[in-house]
């Protein structure tokens, strides 16, 4: 059986309660749903929200490096510290927030295997103290754009044929739905999918337990049934690009592709894009 | 029952930790689905299909004044808080009351701006449903 990639940006709940209180280990809590830290945590975790702290709440971007080193200091997170994400929904948003918190230049990034759901199964500990770490100095040294596609770079990326893997619902897929069930209000004007985009919704890299499938299964979920090969260039997006964050991390971390790019812009931005081109079948 | 201009109130003036404190406790208090409800619930009855997380809404109306019974799972604590906002404002009103309610009642409590669109966007599903659920019994009463 194959190993990931790269298996040490995986950690188990076990290694987590094992480093609890390890200074150098920052636990990060980012949900969908934005009251389950308070109603209880792991301990020593501290809360990021990615609507109110991740994202700039004029603009459709995400906070600059300023308000990234406010965060940061502020949470008590230093730039050599090591965070571990954990959330809830299969660390849908801990990794949303990892992919964030890499753009923004933080090295050492991990997730707790199996996330929220997982710790609270096996009947972890949880707690409602709200951890307090002393504040630090975070400085951002360089950003990572290149882990991040613009609409620009994914026309370019289309018109050359590379692969893009879309990691919506198979009706956002096909345009039957112009939004995420259940999600009205993130709609396009138009639906379909960017030409050349192979669909794999986000949650098939999944287990039912919340953990991320084999290696084995994921190479023959991407490779074998939708054609990547070692060495491509991958484009990933969803909607909003929070679920493709997932995939992205599948593919980068766990299956070893170099260049893969988060396309944040998504389907919000390319269905609603005049003269974009839309495949539909 | 707690009037909902009261509530509108509280949510307006509260800050982003003040809002999630109250949501916490609307959801701690969200009664618990009477017996009697349980086996529509099993089986899938009056969920409302638009939240992704599953909620349940029942609805009594009886010589004009309105009973409401939700169920929302606990690992959903901020959708369980939202739809106890509408239990709360809602259960034991009249008909006319409901009908009444204003219809930007869920901008007017400005949740969306503080916890972001994508988490409160259910909540005019439980409304909408509320809304037309009073509307149907009232007609066929």
């Amino acid at each position: 059986m194959a190993e990931y990639a790269n298996p040490d940006v995986l950690v188990s709940t076990q290694w987590v309660a094992d480093h609890i209180d390890d200074p150098n280990i920052v636990i990060v809590e980012s949900d969908e749903d934005v009251l389950l830290y308070e109603i209880g945590h792991i301990k020593n975790a501290v809360k990021v929200d990615w609507q109110n702290e991740l994202q700039d709440q004029l603009v459709r971007d995400y906070v600059g490096p300023e308000k990234f080193e406010k965060l940061m200091s502020e949470k008590g997170i230093s730039n050599d510290a090591t965070v571990v994400f954990y959330g809830d929904k299969s660390n849908w948003w801990a990794c949303y927030a990892l992919w964030t918190f890499k753009v923004l230049g933080h090295e050492k990034c991990l997730i707790m295997n199996g996330g929220r759901q997982k710790w609270v199964e096996e009947e972890r500990e949880l707690t409602k103290d709200v951890a307090s770490r002393e504040k630090t100095n975070y400085k951002v040294s360089k950003t990572d754009e290149s882990i991040r596609a613009y609409r620009d770079d994914v026309s370019k990326h289309m018109a050359a044929g590379k692969p893009m893997i879309d990691v919506r619902s198979p009706k956002e897929y096909s345009g039957e739905l112009l939004h995420m069930e259940a999600y009205p209000q993130e709609g396009a004007l138009r639906g379909g999918h960017i030409p050349g985009a192979a669909n794999v919704p986000w949650a098939t890299a999944a287990n039912e337990d919340g953990t991320f499938k084999s290696a084995d299964e994921l190479s023959d979920i991407y490779e074998n049934q939708k054609g990547l090969k070692k060495g491509d260039d991958v484009v990933a997006y969803c909607r909003i690009g929070e679920r493709s964050s997932h995939t992205w991390f599948v593919l980068k971390y766990l299956l070893g592709y170099e260049s893969v790019r988060n396309y944040d812009g998504s389907w919000t931005e390319w269905g609603n894009l005049v003269k974009a081109p839309i495949e539909k079948p | 029952m707690q009037r909902i201009e009261e509530i509108i109130e509280m949510f307006q003036s509260a800050d982003y930790q003040e809002t999630l404190a109250l949501l916490i406790d609307y959801s701690e208090d969200l009664p618990e689905l009477p017996e009697r409800f349980v086996e529509n619930r099993d089986n899938g009855f009056n969920q409302v299909h638009e939240c992704e997380t599953p909620v349940f809404i029942f609805i009594e109306v009886q010589n004009d004044k309105v009973d409401i019974f939700a169920d929302v799972p606990e690992e959903s604590p901020t959708v369980r808080g939202l739809v106890s906002i509408l239990v709360s404002a809602f259960d034991g009103a009249t008909t006319s009351e409901i009908e009444e309610a204003p219809a930007d009642l869920l901008m007017q409590l400005g949740l969306a701006q503080k916890l972001g669109i994508r988490r409160v966007r259910g909540l005019s599903a439980v409304y909408a449903m509320i809304k037309n659920e009073v509307k149907k019994q009232k007609a066929g009463s």
